[in-house]
C-alpha cells in the first residue's frame, strides 16, 4: 500500500544536452578578465521599439470614430504626453538592462550576465552550441545594429545578446561557430568583415546556392493553397451576405480571415523576402526579411527529415517548398515574423534548387531515385479524397512517404534518425485489413506515415525499418569515429599550423577544402598551400607519396606536347617542411568542381560537360608515360612495372580484396568465379599502356562553364585534379569505364540517365566492342573499392551491383 | 492475437491480473463521475431533469462497455524486450504496436499513482526524441516495473547514439 514513488532515473548518453553546461555560476566569483557591454546604442533602440508598438496599438484608435470620441476627450497633448513617458520609461528599463548586461566572448569562454538586483550568469562550453542566429529588427538595422542569438541545446531559451554593430555580431557568430565545430579558431583569426550590404548579410566568403526572387515568392504565395482557401471562404461569405442583404453575417466571417491573411502574408511573404541559402565553410545559412532581416545558420548534422511540399497550383511552375525537422528547434514549429530560427529551408523553389539544396542537407543521399509503391485499391474507401497519391518507399539510406492532393506533401526520413516505429490500425481499417505505420521523428513539420498498407506489407515495412535504423546507426558510429579522430586539432598541429601559414602568406580564413590528409588554402589567383596533416619530426623528409605526385606533375609540365596543354593539370610549385609539418604549394585550378556543377545545370549543359570528360580522358592517354610498360605510378615501391595488364591489376586488387574477402563471399553469389571471368577476360586483352588516372570521377575532374560574355559556349572539361596512388599505366578503357561508371554515384537526380548515356556515348565514338571492356573493368572497380563496406556502405552498394549480374 | 501485431519469434509479456481490478474500478469511478457534473448542472440549476437522466444514461453506457471490454483491454496488453529494441502493443478498437530502440530511448520514467499504488501497480514511461514515440506500459508490479527500468537504461547506455 505504501509503495513510495519509484524514481525517475535518465539515460546517460540518451539525451545528448546536459543542462549542467548553462547551470548559473557564482556571480560573486573573482572577475579578472575585461567583460564588455553590448553597444551604447542599445536603449534607444528599445525605446523606439516601445514607440511602434504603442503607434500600432493605439493608432488604429484613433481613426476608428467611436473611440476616437473617448480618446479626444482627453485631449491629445495628454496622449502625446503619454506616449513620451511610456518610451522614457522603456528607454530607461532598457538602459539598465543594458547597463548591467556584460558579456564575454573569448578564447576560453562564452559567458553572459544578466540582472540588476539577481545577477545570473550563464557560460555555455563552446561544443554545446547548435547555432548563431543575427537578428535585426528594423530599427536596428537603420543603425547598423543586430542581435546575436545563440542556440544551446533544446529547452534552453537560447541566450540574447543585443544589440552589437553588425561587424562585431557577424564577426562574433563565424567564432563561434567554428569553435561549436571543434575547430580551435582564435577570435583574433575570424577578423574577415561582414559585407557592408544593408539588404543581403551574406558574409565575404559564402557562396550562394539558391536566391528566392521577390516575383516567385509573391507568384507562389498567390497561388498557395494556403492563401487561396481562406481567400474563397471570405469571397463565398460576401456572396452569401450580398445575396442576403445581412451585412453581420459577412463581418462575422470575413474579419477573421482578412486577419488571418494579413498574418500569412507577414510569415510567408515578408518575413521571407529576399531569401538566400548560402553555403560557408561553417555549414548553411538562410538570409531573409524584407523589414526585419534575419541570417540564421543551418546546423546540417543536426536535420532529422526534410518535408517538400507542393500546393496543387504550384505544379504547373514545378516549384516546391522545402521544410527541415531540426532537432531541438520544434518547440518553435510557428515561424513567426520575430526573426525566430525556423524550420523553412527553401520557401519556394524550382526542382534544380531543390536538388542544390538536398544535396547539401542530405550529402550522399538519392532521394530522387528511391522507388515508391501505391496502396491497395481498398483504400479508396477509407481515403476516397487522396488515396491514388499515398505512396511510400525506401533505399539503404532514407524512407519517403507521400500523401495529398490539394497540398502533395513527401517526407523524407534517414534511417539514421529514426527515433521509433509504430503500427496504428483503428476499427474500419481492420474490416479492410489495411494499417498505417508511423516513423517517428523529433518534434517539428516532417511527419513519416506510410498509410493504409496491406496488413502484411506494413508489418514487413516496420519490422525491416527497424532493421534499416539499427544498420543506419551503426553506420553512422563507425563514420562518425574517424571524423572525430581527425577534426580537433591538437595544440601542436594548431600552433605550427598557424607559423606555416603566417611564413607562406596565407590564413586560416582563405581555406578552400579539407579533406582527410590535407587542408587547403589559397595563397593568390595562381596557387594554393596543400598543409598535410600530422606533426613530424624537423629533419623528417618529404612523404614518398608527395613526391612521387611531385615528379610526376613535373615530368608532364616538361614534356607534354604543346597542342594537349587545354587540359589542366596539377603542379607542385614549391614543397617543403618546415615547423615540423609537411606542405606543397601547388598550382591552383580554374573552374568548378564537377561534381559540385552537375546539380545545378540543365540536362543540355551536363551532357555537353560529360561528352567533353571523354575528350580528357583522350587527353590524360596521351600522357607521356615516365617508365616504360604497365607500371603502378605513386605508392610505396613505386614506380613498379608489371610484364602485362594482368598481372598489375591481379596486384592492384590483392590489397583490397585481402580486407573485402569476407563481406563479398557473404554478399557476391559466386564470386570466385566472377573473379576468375574477369581474370580470364584482362588475360585475353591486348593493349599498348598508357596512363590511367585510376578514380576518374566528378568530383576529381574541373569544368568551366560558359562565361558570362559568352552563353553560347559549352561548358567543358578543363582540368582532372588528385592523381594518387590508383593512378597506374595500364589500359585507357580504365578511365572511360570510370567516366561512366563512377556517375552513378552522384546523387543529383538523372545521374544514372546520364551515365547510361555517356556509355551510348562512348560506344558511338570508339565502336560496340567498348562496352564489352566496360563491363570488364566495372568489374575491377568493383574489387578495387570493395574494402568499403564499412565506411562508405554507398560505394561498396554500387560496387556489389558491378559484380552481380556479371 | 493476429498476426500484424504479434512480436517476431518472441512471446508477449502480459501486465499484473491486479491490472484488471484498477480497471474495473477506474471504469466504476470516471465516467459517473465525470457525467454526474453536468447532470447535476441541469438537474439542480436548471430543473431539466431528462437532461440530467440523458446523461446518466449516458455514463451508465459506458460503464458498461467498458465493463465488457476490460478483459479484452487487458489481454490486448503486451510487451517484448528483444536484443535491440522494446515492443508495446496496446488496444482494442485503436490497435497499434510501438518499436523503440534502446539505442533512441532518452528517458526510462516510472510513475505511480495513489489509485496505481494501492494496487500495488506501477506505469514505465519510455521517451525518446520524438514526443510522437508515446510507450508506455502500464499495469505493471512495481518489482517488474523497477527490473525493466534498470534493464532498460543499461541497455539504453550499451547502445545510445547521438541524434
Amino acid at each position: 500500500m505504501s509503495q513510495p514513488p519509484v524514481p525517475t532515473t535518465a539515460v546517460p548518453g540518451g539525451d545528448d544536452r546536459a543542462p549542467e553546461d548553462a547551470a548559473p555560476v557564482v556571480p560573486d566569483a573573482p572577475v579578472v578578465k575585461q567583460t564588455e557591454w553590448p553597444h551604447p546604442l542599445t536603449p534607444f533602440i528599445r525605446g523606439w521599439l516601445v514607440l511602434v508598438a504603442v503607434v500600432v496599438g493605439f493608432g488604429p484608435r484613433l481613426v476608428n470614430p467611436d473611440e476616437r470620441e473617448g480618446l479626444a476627450s482627453l485631449g491629445l497633448v495628454w496622449i502625446l504626453v503619454g506616449v513620451l513617458v511610456i518610451c522614457l520609461l522603456a528607454a530607461a528599463a532598457g538602459f539598465v538592462s543594458w547597463r548591467f548586461t556584460r558579456f564575454v566572448i573569448d578564447d576560453e569562454e562564452l559567458r553572459i550576465e544578466t540582472g540588476v538586483l539577481f545577477k545570473t550568469s550563464r557560460k555555455v562550453a563552446f561544443e554545446r552550441i547548435q547555432s548563431v542566429d543575427i537578428i535585426q529588427p528594423f530599427a536596428a538595422r537603420l543603425f547598423g545594429l543586430g542581435e546575436l542569438r545563440i542556440e544551446a541545446g533544446a529547452g534552453d531559451s537560447g541566450l540574447r545578446l543585443r544589440y552589437l554593430s553588425r561587424t562585431k555580431a557577424a564577426r562574433l557568430r563565424d567564432y563561434l561557430l567554428a569553435r561549436a565545430h571543434g575547430s580551435t579558431a582564435r577570435l583574433a583569426d575570424s577578423d574577415d568583415a561582414l559585407a557592408p550590404d544593408v539588404l543581403f548579410d551574406a558574409g565575404v566568403a559564402d557562396r550562394t546556392l539558391v536566391t528566392v526572387t521577390p516575383q516567385a515568392l509573391v507568384g507562389s504565395f498567390l497561388t498557395s493553397t494556403e492563401f487561396l482557401v481562406p481567400l474563397l471562404v471570405t469571397v463565398g461569405f460576401a456572396v452569401v451576405a450580398a445575396a442576403t442583404g445581412i451585412g453581420v453575417v459577412a463581418l462575422g466571417g470575413i474579419v477573421p480571415m482578412v486577419l488571418g491573411v494579413f498574418s500569412l502574408v507577414s510569415r510567408r511573404v515578408i518575413a521571407m523576402f529576399h531569401f538566400t541559402l548560402a553555403e560557408s565553410s561553417r555549414g548553411l545559412r538562410v538570409t531573409r526579411g524584407l523589414t526585419n532581416l534575419t541570417s540564421q545558420s543551418v546546423p546540417v548534422d543536426r536535420i532529422q527529415g526534410v518535408r517538400l511540399c507542393q500546393p496543387v497550383l504550384w505544379k504547373p511552375f514545378g516549384w516546391w517548398r522545402v521544410d527541415v525537422d531540426i532537432v531541438g528547434y520544434g518547440s518553435r514549429d510557428s515561424e513567426n515574423n520575430g526573426g525566430e530560427a525556423t524550420s523553412v529551408l527553401l520557401p519556394v523553389a524550382t526542382p534544380a534548387q531543390v536538388r542544390v539544396a538536398m544535396s547539401r542537407v542530405l550529402p550522399g543521399f538519392a532521394v530522387e531515385q528511391i522507388a515508391t509503391h501505391g496502396v491497395p485499391r481498398r483504400a479508396r474507401w477509407f481515403r476516397w479524397f487522396d488515396w491514388w497519391t499515398l505512396r511510400y518507399g525506401w533505399d539503404e539510406r532514407a524512407i519517403v512517404t507521400e500523401h495529398g492532393w490539394l497540398v502533395h506533401e513527401r517526407h523524407v526520413v534517414p534511417h539514421a534518425k529514426t527515433q521509433s516505429v509504430r503500427i496504428e490500425q483503428g476499427p474500419l481499417q481492420r474490416r479492410l485489413r489495411l494499417a498505417d505505420v508511423h516513423v517517428d521523428t523529433p518534434k517539428g513539420p516532417v511527419h513519416s506515415v506510410a498509410r493504409q498498407l496491406d496488413e502484411a506489407t506494413a508489418r514487413e515495412l516496420a519490422l525491416t525499418q527497424l532493421d534499416r535504423a539499427r544498420a543506419a546507426r551503426a553506420a553512422a558510429r563507425v563514420t562518425a569515429d574517424p571524423a572525430a579522430e581527425v577534426r580537433p586539432e591538437s595544440e601542436d598541429e594548431r600552433r605550427s599550423a598557424d607559423a606555416v601559414l603566417a611564413e607562406l602568406g596565407t590564413g586560416r580564413d582563405r581555406l578552400l577544402g579539407e579533406g582527410g590528409e590535407s587542408q587547403v588554402f589559397a595563397l593568390d589567383d595562381d596557387r594554393v598551400l596543400r598543409l598535410y596533416r600530422g606533426v613530424h619530426g624537423e629533419d623528417q623528409p618529404l612523404s614518398p607519396v608527395v613526391d612521387q605526385l611531385r615528379g610526376l606533375y613535373g615530368f608532364w609540365e616538361r614534356t607534354r606536347a604543346p597542342g594537349d596543354r587545354a587540359l589542366q593539370l596539377p603542379l607542385v610549385l614549391d614543397a617543403g617542411t618546415s615547423h615540423g609539418r609537411t606542405w606543397t604549394v601547388d598550382r591552383r585550378f580554374g573552374g568548378e568542381s564537377l561534381a559540385a556543377w552537375l546539380p545545378t545545370a540543365d540536362l543540355a549543359g551536363r551532357r555537353a560537360a560529360l561528352s567533353s570528360m571523354l575528350d580528357a580522358a583522350e587527353a590524360m592517354a596521351r600522357l607521356p608515360l615516365p617508365v616504360a610498360g604497365f607500371a603502378r605510378l605513386v605508392g610505396e615501391g613505386a614506380p613498379q612495372t608489371y610484364p602485362s595488364l594482368v598481372e598489375l591489376l591481379q596486384a592492384m586488387l590483392a590489397g583490397p580484396t585481402t580486407r573485402s574477402h569476407a563481406h563479398l563471399t557473404r554478399d557476391v553469389p559466386d564470386v570466385a568465379g566472377v573473379w576468375d571471368r574477369m581474370v580470364r577476360d584482362l588475360a585475353r586483352r591486348t593493349v599498348t599502356p598508357t596512363l590511367v588516372h585510376g578514380d576518374f570521377c566528378a568530383p576529381n575532374v574541373y569544368v568551366s562553364p560558359p562565361s558570362p560574355g559568352s552563353p553560347d559556349e559549352a561548358p567543358r572539361v578543363t582540368g582532372v585534379g588528385d592523381f594518387s596512388p590508383h593512378t597506374l599505366q595500364a589500359d585507357s578503357l580504365m578511365d572511360l569505364t570510370g567516366a561512366v561508371a563512377f556517375l552513378e554515384l552522384e546523387t543529383y537526380e538523372g545521374a544514372v540517365a546520364d551515365s547510361e548515356w555517356l556509355l551510348g556515348q562512348a560506344v558511338q565514338r570508339y565502336g560496340p566492342e567498348v562496352a564489352r571492356w566496360i563491363g570488364v573493368y566495372r568489374r575491377y572497380f568493383g574489387f578495387y573499392f570493395s574494402d568499403t563496406a564499412e565506411v562508405e556502405p554507398r560505394t561498396y552498394a554500387w560496387c556489389l551491383r558491378q559484380l552481380d549480374g556479371a | 492475437m493476429d498476426d500484424l501485431f504479434a512480436p517476431p519469434a518472441y512471446a508477449w509479456q502480459r501486465l499484473s491480473p491486479r491490472y484488471v481490478s484498477l480497471r474495473r474500478l477506474t471504469t466504476l469511478i470516471f465516467a459517473p463521475v465525470l457525467l454526474s457534473i453536468p447532470a447535476l448542472v441541469a438537474g439542480l440549476a436548471l430543473d431539466l431533469w431528462w437532461l440530467a437522466a440523458i446523461f446518466w444514461g449516458l455514463a451508465a453506457v459506458i460503464v458498461v462497455v467498458r465493463w465488457v471490454l476490460i478483459g479484452r483491454t487487458y489481454r490486448a496488453w503486451g510487451y517484448v524486450e528483444r536484443d535491440d529494441d522494446l515492443y508495446i502493443t496496446s488496444g482494442v478498437l485503436f490497435r497499434s504496436l510501438v518499436a523503440v530502440p534502446y539505442g533512441r530511448m532518452q528517458l526510462v520514467e516510472v510513475a505511480s499513482g495513489p489509485l496505481e499504488r494501492s494496487f500495488r501497480l506501477a506505469t514505465v514511461t519510455l521517451k525518446t526524441a520524438s514526443a510522437e514515440t508515446d510507450a508506455s506500459i502500464p499495469g505493471l508490479d512495481p518489482e517488474e516495473a523497477a527490473r525493466l527500468r534498470d534493464r532498460l537504461t543499461e541497455l539504453g547506455e550499451a547502445q545510445a547514439s547521438g541524434l
